[in-house]
This record gives C-alpha cells, structure tokens and sequence, in this order.
C-alpha cells in the first residue's frame, strides 16, 4: 500500500509491456481524444457563458398607475445603512395599501453590495427586482442597459409630482435625457461644528475658504484638533476636497462639460486643503475616511468636520459623546457642496418591475417622504423640507433649513462614464499631494490627465 | 489496451475534478482576458487578442504594483522567518506549559484577516489607539500610515498574524531532526549558534524552503489589509497586485484587462515555484 512512487511506476511499466499492442506512439491520439473533447467542451462551455453580458434591454417601462392589488415578491439589494433601516421599518405600512406585494430586502456592505449588483446584472434570470443605484455608477448602468427607462413610469404615476425632487438629484437619475431612477436619499456633505468651541474662539460659521482655514486653525486647541479630516486615498480625499475646489470658486467640469481640475482656484483650494491637514487636523490621519473622523469629532477630539449633512442627529444623539447636543450643521464655506444621493432603480430583468415601482413610487411619495425624513431618512423633495410635521420634529427647523440650502447647491463629483474609475484616479494624485510624495502643480496636472484620458 | 484503459480510468475522476476545480476557472479567465470584456459591457465580448497583455506589461500602475507586492512579500516573510524560527528554537526547549502555550501562539491565525486589518487601523490610530498612546508616552511620535512607512506598517500587520504559521512549521520540523547528528557536534564541542548554523539549519532545509513557499505565495494575496487601513495609499505607496487587480476587474468593471493581469502574474509566480523546485532538486541531488 504505501509502496514509494517509482515502485508504482515500475509496476505500470512491467503491466504496460506486458500487453504487446500499446506503443508510446499508439497511446497518443489514445490521450489526444480525450483530451482534445475536453478542451472542446470547455471552449464551448466558456464562450456560452462567458461575457453574455445579461439578458437584452426591456423595451416596455410599464405603467406608473400600479393597481393596488398587484402581487408579486419585490427583491431589493440595498447597503446596510441607517437609511435602509428606515425603509425596512416602512414596509409593514406599505402593505397596508399593497397586500399581496412582499418586500424582500437584502443588506450587504457598499462593497460587497456593488460586486453582487454587477454580477446580478450578468444573470439572465432575475435576482433583483428593485435596486439602489450610487451615483457613480449611473451612468454606466444606464449606458450598459442594466436600468429601466422610467420617464413613462414617473409620468404616469398619479399625484407623484416628480418636478418636486431636488433638481440636483434628478440631474443625477437623467442620462442623455432619460430618467432612470428616483432619489432614495441625499448624501451631500456640510459644515458640521461644535458650537461651543466656535463660540470659545468668539468666530462665525466660516463662510470663504480662507475663513475655513483660519477657522480650523482657531478651533485648534492643545490635543483637540480644530477640523477632522479625511485625506485617505480615493474616494474619501476628493469627496471632502471637492468642496474646497467649490469654496475657491473651481469646478470639476467647465461648462462644456470638460475637466477643469488644474486651474489657479484648483491649486488654491489643494494648497489650502495642505495647509490646514498639517496645522489644524489631527496629526497623523493621511488614512483616515470617514470613521475616524466621525468618531474624532463625537469623541471631542476635533472640533468640526465636513461630512455628510445627516450626520447632525447622529453627533447630536444623546449618548453619542460628550458634546452631543452642542453640533450645527452650516453650508459649506462657499455656498456650493459635493453632492453624493442613492437613487431607485429597475433592472432590466427584474422579475416583478410593476411590484417594484409600486414600492418605489410609493415611499418617494409626497406623504411617505414627509414620513421617511420624520424618522431621520435625508431629504430628496423639496416640499418636505417645508412640511409643519418635519419642521416641528426632533430634528429642528434650522436642521432642515440648511440641508435645504445645501442641495440648492450641490453637484456630484463624476458627471460622465467610468466615474468609480476617474473619482479613485484623482482621489490617488489628491492624497500624494497631500503625503508630500508629489508637488500641488504634479498632483493636479496628473489629475487631470488621468480624468480626461478616463472619461475622454 | 486494456491496461492502459484501466490505468487513465483510475486518473480519470482525478483529471475530471482538475478540470472542474482548476481548469475551468483558469480557462474562463484565459479566455476573458484577450477579450474587451467589461462587467458593463452586454452581448458576446470581442476578441482583441493579445491586446490586454500588451497594455498590461506596458502599464507602470501593473508594475510599480507589482515592485510594490515584492517589497511587502520580502518584508513580511523576511521578519516572519526570523521570528518564527526563533520562537520555534525556544519552543523547543520548553519544558512545561507547552500546549497551552503553542495554542495561544497561534491564536493570531484564526482571525480573518479583514478584522485583523480593522483591528489595527483602529489601534494604531493615533487619537484613540492604544499603541500610539504608548509610542508617545514614551516621547515617540510616529505616522503609522504616512508616506514611507505605510508599507512596513502592513507587513507588520502580517508578521503579528501569520508568524505563528512559520512557528507551527519550523517546530514540526525542527522536532522531526533526528538527534543523533545534533549530539554528535555536542560531543565534538559544537556549541550554541555554530551547531544551529552548521547542522540545525541544515536538516531543516526542506522544511524551510516549503514553509517560505507557502508563506511567499500567501503574502503575495495581500488584499485585507489594505483595503482596511489604506485603500493602496499614500498615493499609491500601498497599491498591492490584489488591491490592483481588483479595482481594475471589480471597481472599474474591466474585466478583460483585470484578468490578463492576474494570468501574468500567475506565469511569473509558477516560474517562481518551479525555479525553487528545481534548485531543491539539485540541492538534494548534490
């Protein structure tokens, strides 16, 4: 049994002579056979699945009018943030009005959540039958005809007023003039800051970019860092520098449409960036995203941040840390911000599309929205943030005021194709820049480069 | 004939679970990368050819990823194995408590390295990390993730968690010496570091060239770690294959091109194998 190998190759060799007729020469095509069968199959195999790129576009977007009776399972794969609790907490209301429609929703991580939703894309049968889209990727979904066109869905949706959203949202959603989602939630970015260390240092809310310098340089005060910021590699660097561009009068895109990242207000707005992360940032957070930041500033460890403008209830929650209660949300210095939203959207092979706009249609809602932002849900219509019941709510009228401003003005980071891969190509130059490995002029001359030669 | 029928029907289920296991994913790669496919891309893709190889070995992002994945492998083995072999040599001798011990060793390995990677990004912050708080007790203060260190700090990363795998290796191996040539120096008035490196050593060769192997081929998929702590950063002083890879096929959707990638690196690496294969050949031979 335990005979060492060459024994067993003897013993082989002694069987194999023993037969006359098996030649090496006859044993080839013996092995050419099935081996060349094998290599067919798998030719086959593999081009028959490879790259088949998902089932063709559905021509018919449906109606917007769903009756109430509709019945179906509605899949939806959504990230797990607080904003998907919201929507899961809506659901047993939802049936109220639809009852034979069942909401099945799945929660993964961003990342994990992307990989899934391409790889569903890919799948001839249905995995999803409403999704959420970031905004990223919009165009490149709409482009690989993963989404349903739903101009007719929107319009023929009694009551739906679809003109309410945010323009800045919907600018989003419409791709050569064709709207493929409705927003879910907002995530665009604001001043947030603790009001007493502000007051301490008898300052205003910072309204110029130079102001947000020596503002956070003011704030500043022995261990506690005056601004906590998020310099990592990618997207977490240009997302919160994009707002500087904006403050020192740039843009990402010209009016043409074209990149303008190495202009003078580029290099004033990357220059001041630099020079508050090494007077008035925490020392030592060139990785830091948006945990480390969040839990700098709950922690009264960093006295204001830019971040995304929900974020207010969450420092202000009791218990959230010891200034909790003491934070503001202002517009961003400038009166411009970045704008990040998360829209709704059809697959192309959803199994249930009339099921899945139902739900869609029904919680962006004029009612269900006031609901949703009753509950803490980011705005998406502009008559909701007029609504009695959200203005008296927890979160105040001043809250709501200013996010109100803030998507009055605001505009994503990518507007063309490939956005995922232009938005970590500058976000890579931003952060050398800013590790000191390349020079402001290098950094956003690359940038520049690597945007245009992405999206042309 | 009957033989020999008999002989590749026994290799048959064998050839079969390579060809499912291996084969076909390898396959499927092969064949997407000298496609134009894109995870955005619909219909059958195009066969370009020979085209993402070209622009892959002509792409310095690739190759400076490529230097960059070296550097960690040579760092983190390197320290691993001196490490490693140095606890193995004191494990040896230990006299009591050896299970308990041993166990606690190798607690490291049995975390996934994505929480391993969490785990230090938050300890090694310097606002609410332990050990920077002690770096600085001491009058020490050090950036962790800044520029020119980003890269030491993952391979220590490594070295805290898969040191204990060297460990496991290097002492089954050191206790499977016979003793008779260790007490044979003794009596000839070998001592200490002399019988380490002249007989020690050695004996664990095979031993050891498998365990670097293994530790080289798994450091080489370095991926969690920085996709926790620096998403390739700063700049891209922390960009691994893996991490490279992945957002070229997964972030940026190009498939085609991220699997001409990995096929360049996997002929690079089987050179690799079967370079040290061949030397551990003629090693034995002589």
């Amino acid at each position: 049994m335990n005979r060492p190998p060459s024994e067993g190759n003897s013993a082989a060799m002694k069987l194999t002579q023993t037969t006359p007729s098996p030649t090496p020469r006859r044993g080839r095509p013996f092995l050419a056979a099935p081996v060349l069968a094998l290599l067919a199959v798998l030719t086959l195999l593999i081009s028959a699945c490879a790259g088949s790129g998902g089932p063709e576009p559905t021509q018919a977007t449906g109606t917007g009018e769903v009756p109430k009776d509709v019945a179906g399972t509605v899949r939806i794969l959504m990230e797990n943030v607080p904003d998907t609790d919201i929507v899961k907490s809506m659901v047993p209301e939802f049936n109220k009005d639809y009852p034979n429609v069942k909401v099945d929703i799945e929660t993964l991580t961003y990342d994990q959540m992307r990989d899934k939703l391409v790889s569903s894309f890919q799948s001839s049968s249905p995995t999803y039958d409403l999704i959420i889209v970031d905004n990223p990727w919009m165009v490149d979904f709409a482009n690989a005809k993963f989404l349903q066109p739903l101009d007719a869905r929107i319009d023929g949706t009694p009551a739906y007023d679809a003109k309410d959203f945010f323009p800045s949202l919907t600018d989003i959603t419409t791709v050569d003039g064709v709207r493929y989602g409705v927003p879910f939630y907002n995530y665009a970015l604001g001043y947030l800051y603790n009001t007493d260390y502000l007051a301490q240092a008898k300052l205003e809310v910072p309204k110029t970019l130079d102001e947000l310098v020596s503002t956070s340089k003011a704030l500043k005060s022995g261990a506690r860092a005056g601004i906590a910021m998020q310099p990592q590699r990618g997207y977490k660097i240009f997302e919160e520098w994009g707002n500087w561009l904006f403050a020192a009068g740039g843009s990402i895109y010209d009016q043409n449409g074209k990149v303008s990242l190495n202009t003078p207000q580029a290099k004033q707005a990357l220059n001041a960036y630099i020079d508050t992360y090494k007077t008035a940032a925490p020392p030592n957070s060139l990785n830091w995203a948006f945990d480390e930041a969040f839990r700098s500033v709950s922690g009264d460890q960093a006295a204001s941040m830019i971040s995304y403008n929900w974020n207010l209830p969450a420092l202000n929650d009791p218990g959230s840390g010891p200034s909790a209660g003491k934070f503001k949300l202002a517009a961003i210095p400038g009166g411009k911000a970045v704008l990040g939203s998360w829209s709704w959207a059809i697959p192309a092979n959803s199994g249930a599309s009339d099921a899945g706009w139902a739900f869609a249609s029904w919680l962006t809602s004029k009612v269900h929205d006031v609901q949703r932002t009753e509950k803490g849900g980011a705005a998406i219509r502009q008559s909701t943030l007029k609504d009695p019941a959200v203005l008296g709510g927890k979160y105040g009228a001043d809250y709501y005021t200013t996010v109100e401003q803030i998507l009055g003005n605001a505009s994503p980071l990518s507007q063309g194709p490939s956005g995922e891969e232009m938005i970590q190509a500058v976000g890579t130059e931003l952060n050398e820049a800013v590790a000191g490995t390349k020079s402001v002029d290098d950094a956003l001359a690359a940038a520049q480069a690597a945007a245009e030669k992405i999206q042309g | 004939m009957t033989t020999v029928k008999f002989k590749h029907g026994m290799v048959a289920p064998l050839v079969a679970l390579f060809v499912g296991v291996v084969g076909f994913p390898l396959g499927y790669a092969f064949y997407l990368s000298i496609t134009d496919y894109k995870l955005t891309s619909h219909g059958t893709p195009k066969l370009v050819g020979a085209d993402n190889y070209v622009a892959t070995v002509h792409d310095s992002a690739f190759w400076e990823a490529f230097g960059t994945t070296a550097t960690f492998v040579f760092l983190a083995v390197g320290l691993e194995l001196v490490i490693g072999l140095a606890i193995a040599l004191a494990l040896q001798n230990q006299r009591w408590a050896r299970d308990l011990t041993r166990s606690m060793l190798l607690a490291p390995m049995f975390i996934t390295p994505i929480a391993v990677g969490l785990i230090f990004r938050f300890l090694l912050n310097d606002q609410i990390g332990a050990i920077p708080h002690l770096l600085q007790a001491v009058g020490v203060d050090y950036d962790f993730f800044g520029p020119g260190k980003a890269l030491f700090t993952l391979a220590l990363i490594d070295v805290w968690q898969w040191t204990p795998f060297m460990v496991l290796l290097l002492l089954a191996g050191l206790e499977s010496i016979p003793r008779e040539p260790l007490e044979a120096a003794r009596v000839d008035g070998a001592r200490g570091w002399y019988v380490l490196r002249r007989v020690t050593l050695p004996l664990l060769a095979p031993v050891l060239v498998v365990a670097i192997l293994l530790r080289c081929l798994d450091a080489m998929k370095v991926f969690e770690y920085v996709f926790a702590t620096t998403r390739g950063g700063p700049g891209t002083e922390t960009q691994t294959l893996q991490y490279f890879v992945y957002q070229t096929g997964i972030q940026f959707f190009r498939l085609g091109s991220a699997s001409s990638m990995a096929f360049i690196v996997l002929l690079l690496v089987l050179t690799v194998i079967v370079v040290a294969f061949r030397r551990m050949d003629k090693a034995k031979q002589s």
